[in-house]
C-alpha cells in the first residue's frame, strides 16, 4: 500500500514534469533546403532571411512564449536527398518544415511534411502546384504565382509607358518562365483586345545564341514598342546582351527571375530595363519596412542580401508565427486555418491572403524597378487588376 | 540573308567545338566530354574566384592579347593534365572505359567549379565592343558573329597546315589512320596524344571566349550543350574525320538556327527535337557519316 502510495506520488510529479517540460519546450522549425548543390544560390538568401526572422523573435521572447529552434538538413539538390531531408525532420519532431524554393526540389520534402501531417512552407516556389491542388492542403509557398509576374508588367507597361505593341520572347527552359508569359500573353488579351502582341517566339536558357529570334524581331512590322522577355538568369541576361548588340533598343520588360544587379555585367550600361520584383535591395525602395528589413540582414551578415529573393524567408516565418499566435498552437489543423484566414495581411514583403483553395499569392503588389545606364531605380508598387483564374493558374487555359 | 549570317556564325562556333572533339577521338578513340568544361574554364578563368554573386574580372582586364594567351595557355595545361592523369593510365583499356573516365572527370570539374565559384551564374563585361552591331550594307550584324566565322576559317585552316606541312602533324594523321602501325613506324604515341589534347586545350579557350563574348555569361554548366552538340556533329560528320567533324558542326549549328528561323511557332519550341531528328536522317542515310575516315572504315 504505502508502495503504491509512493508509486501514484511519483506518477503524479511525472506529470507535473511533463507539463511544464511542454510549456517551455521550444518550438521547432526544419529547414529541407538546399545548402550544397546549385539551388543553394537561390535557396541560400532567404534562408539566411528566415533565419534572422527567427533570432528576432526568440529576442523578443519567443513564440507562444517557446523559442523556436532550428534544424537544418542539406537536400544536396537532389530530389531522393530532399524527400529523405524532410523524412528524417519530420521524424525529429519539427513543428514547421520549410522546403526548397523551387517546386521540383522542395515537393519531395513537403510531400514528406504533408503525409505526416505537419505544415510545409517553400521558401519561394512559383508554383501553385505547390498546394492545395498538388503537393498537399499543408503546404504553402511563400511566393507569388509566375503569372502574376507577366500580369503586372502587361499592366504597368500598356498603363504607364503607353506600350501598345509589344513583343514576347519566351525562355521554354522551365514552368516558372513559360508561367511568365503565358499571365502576360493573357492579360495583354484583356488589356488590348483589338490590337494583339506583335509577336512571339521561343528560346531556350542554354541557347549560346538568339540570332534568328533577333532576326524575326527585327523583320517584324510594324516594329515592337516593347519586348517582354520571360526568363531567369544566365539566359535572361545573354538575351538581353544580344538584343542590345543588335542595335534593339526598345524597353525590355522582363519577370522577377531577372531580379538585381548581379547579372548586369552582361550588358554594361544597361538601359530600358524594367522589372518587377519583391523589393529592393539598393535601399530606395518606397515602403519603408522593406528597408528597415535590408538594414536588418545587412547588419546581421556584413553584406546585402544577393537577391531580393532573400524577404520572402523573412515573410515566410513572420507570417507562420502570427498564425501560431492566433491559433495559440503549433497544431498543423488550427495553424493552417489561421493561414488560410489571412485577408491582405500585412507582412513584411506585402498584404497576404490564402484561401481553402489557394495557398499562393494571386494579388500581392510587387515593386516595379528601371535600370537605366546600368543603375537599379524604384519605380513604383504595382498590384495587379486582373486576377489569374485557376484554369491561367494551371496552365490548362486562360 | 540576315538568317544564313545567324546559321553560319552559330554553326562556326560548333565546328571549332567538333574540330576538337574530332581530333582527339581521332588519335585516341575517344569521346572526350571533357571538352565542355575545357570550355567552362577557360570563361572562368577570365574571373577572380570566388563566389561572390558580382564577378571581378582577372585576365579578363588584361589587354586583348594577353588575355587570350593567358586563357589558352590555362585551358591547354589543364587538357594535358587531365590527359596525363585520367587517360594516359587507361590508354590499353577498353574504349568504354576511357569513356567513363571522361565523364568522371567532366563531373568532378563541374563540382569544383561550383565549390569554387558558387552555382549561381555570374555576368561578365568582356568584349562587349566585340559585340556591338557592325552594319555591312543595310544588314546590322553583331561584330561576334563575324569574328566567330573568322576564327572559325582561321583556327580550321591552321589545323590543316599544321597536319598537311608538318612532321608533327603528319605523326598525328598517321596515328589517327593506324594508331598501332603508326606505333610501329616510330611515331612516339605519348606525344602525339598530348599534343592532340592540347590543340583540343587551345580549341576550348578559343570557343570559350567567344561564348563569353556573345553572351556575356558564366555557368558551370555552359559547356554541355555545346559539346553535346559537338558530339552530335563528329558523330554525321564521320567519326575519325577532322573535315567531316568541322563540317557536321557547321551544318548541326546552322541547323538549328535555320530551324529556329523557319518552323512554324507552335513548332518552334521543339527546334532540339527536329535537329537530333535531321542527325538520325544524316545517320540511316549515311551510317558511316558524312565523310567517313579511312580507319574507321578498316574497323567496320
Amino acid at each position: 500500500m504505502k508502495m503504491l502510495k509512493s508509486g501514484m506520488a511519483a506518477f503524479a510529479a511525472a506529470v507535473m514534469w511533463v507539463g511544464v517540460a511542454q510549456a517551455q519546450e521550444p518550438i521547432r522549425i526544419g529547414f529541407a533546403v538546399a545548402e550544397s548543390g546549385w539551388m543553394n544560390a537561390y535557396d541560400g538568401p532567404p534562408l539566411k532571411a528566415a533565419l534572422l526572422k527567427i533570432e528576432e523573435i526568440n529576442a523578443a521572447g519567443g513564440l507562444l512564449g517557446r523559442k523556436i529552434e532550428t534544424v537544418i538538413a542539406d537536400t544536396k539538390t537532389e530530389r531522393e536527398q530532399a524527400a529523405k531531408a524532410g523524412t528524417e525532420l519530420v521524424q525529429k519532431g519539427v513543428d514547421l518544415l520549410v522546403i526548397s524554393a523551387d517546386y521540383d526540389f522542395g515537393a519531395p520534402a513537403g510531400l514528406a511534411a504533408q503525409r505526416a501531417g505537419l505544415p510545409a512552407f517553400s521558401l519561394g516556389a512559383a508554383d501553385p502546384k505547390m498546394g492545395v491542388q498538388g503537393v498537399g492542403n499543408l503546404v504553402f509557398t511563400a511566393n507569388g504565382a509566375a503569372q502574376v509576374e507577366g500580369i503586372d508588367m502587361a499592366e504597368w507597361a500598356f498603363k504607364r509607358k503607353g506600350i501598345r505593341n509589344p513583343y514576347v520572347l519566351e525562355d521554354q527552359s522551365i514552368e516558372y518562365s513559360k508561367s511568365g508569359c503565358a499571365g502576360f500573353r493573357s492579360a495583354w488579351k484583356k488589356l488590348s483586345p483589338d490590337h494583339p502582341i506583335a509577336g512571339s517566339d521561343v528560346f531556350k536558357n542554354d541557347d549560346p545564341s538568339i540570332a534568328a529570334q533577333i532576326t524575326r524581331i527585327k523583320s517584324t512590322s510594324p516594329a515592337p514598342d516593347a519586348i517582354y522577355m520571360c526568363s531567369f538568369t544566365p539566359g535572361g541576361a545573354s538575351v538581353t546582351r544580344q538584343l542590345r548588340a543588335a542595335g534593339i533598343d526598345v524597353p525590355i520588360l522582363a519577370n522577377v527571375g531577372m531580379t538585381d544587379d548581379y547579372w548586369l555585367g552582361a550588358v554594361p550600361n544597361l538601359s530600358n530595363f524594367y522589372v518587377p520584383t519583391f523589393m529592393s535591395i539598393f535601399g530606395d525602395d518606397p515602403r519603408p519596412e522593406l528597408n528597415v528589413f535590408l538594414d536588418k540582414f545587412t547588419k546581421k551578415y556584413g553584406a546585402r542580401p544577393e537577391s531580393a529573393y532573400s524577404v520572402l524567408g523573412y515573410s515566410l516565418i513572420e507570417q507562420w508565427a502570427k498564425a501560431v499566435e492566433r491559433a495559440k498552437s503549433t497544431d498543423a489543423k488550427a495553424v493552417v486555418a489561421e493561414l488560410e484566414a489571412f485577408k491582405d495581411e500585412p507582412l513584411t514583403v506585402g498584404p497576404t491572403s490564402y484561401s481553402k483553395d489557394l495557398h499562393i499569392q494571386v494579388n500581392r503588389p510587387l515593386l516595379v524597378m528601371e535600370v537605366q545606364g546600368g543603375k537599379h531605380r524604384s519605380l513604383e508598387v504595382w498590384r495587379n487588376e486582373i486576377i489569374p483564374s485557376t484554369q491561367l493558374l494551371f496552365r490548362i487555359g486562360e | 540573308m540576315q538568317v544564313l549570317i545567324d546559321a553560319a556564325s552559330t554553326g562556326s562556333l560548333y565546328a571549332l567545338v567538333a574540330l576538337a572533339i574530332g581530333l582527339v577521338f581521332g588519335v585516341m578513340r575517344l569521346i572526350n566530354f571533357v571538352q565542355g568544361d575545357y570550355i567552362t574554364i577557360g570563361a572562368y578563368a577570365l574571373i577572380v574566384p570566388s563566389a561572390a554573386a558580382t564577378p571581378t574580372l582577372f585576365i579578363g582586364l588584361w589587354p586583348v592579347p594577353l588575355a587570350i594567351g593567358g586563357i589558352m595557355l590555362i585551358v591547354v595545361l589543364v587538357a594535358l593534365a587531365t590527359e596525363r592523369a585520367a587517360f594516359r593510365p587507361l590508354r590499353q583499356t577498353d574504349p568504354s572505359t576511357l569513356l567513363i573516365s571522361s565523364f568522371a572527370l567532366s563531373f568532378l570539374f563541374q563540382q569544383t567549379m561550383m565549390l569554387v565559384y558558387n552555382s549561381r551564374p555570374k555576368s561578365v563585361d568582356f568584349g562587349s565592343s566585340l559585340a556591338a552591331a557592325v552594319a555591312i550594307g543595310d544588314l546590322r550584324v553583331p561584330g561576334i558573329q563575324l569574328v566567330t566565322m573568322a576564327t572559325a576559317a582561321i583556327c580550321g585552316l591552321a589545323l590543316i597546315l599544321f597536319l598537311r606541312r608538318t612532321s608533327l602533324g603528319i605523326e598525328m594523321r598517321a596515328a589517327a589512320e593506324d594508331f598501332g602501325m603508326a606505333q610501329l613506324l616510330g611515331v612516339r604515341a605519348n606525344r602525339v596524344i598530348a599534343l592532340a589534347f592540347a590543340i583540343s586545350g587551345a580549341l576550348g579557350a578559343v570557343s570559350a571566349l567567344l561564348i563569353v563574348v556573345q553572351t556575356g555569361t558564366l555557368d558551370y554548366r555552359m559547356g554541355v550543350m555545346p559539346v553535346i552538340y559537338g558530339f552530335f556533329a563528329t558523330v554525321i560528320g564521320g567519326m575519325g574525320s577532322l573535315a567531316g567533324a568541322a563540317l557536321g558542326g557547321f551544318l548541326v549549328g546552322a541547323a538549328s538556327q535555320l530551324l529556329q528561323a523557319w518552323l512554324p511557332g507552335d513548332l518552334r519550341p521543339f527546334r532540339d527535337a527536329f535537329v537530333f531528328g535531321l542527325v538520325i536522317l544524316v545517320l540511316l542515310v549515311r551510317p558511316e557519316g558524312i565523310a567517313r575516315s579511312r580507319a574507321a572504315r578498316e574497323r567496320v
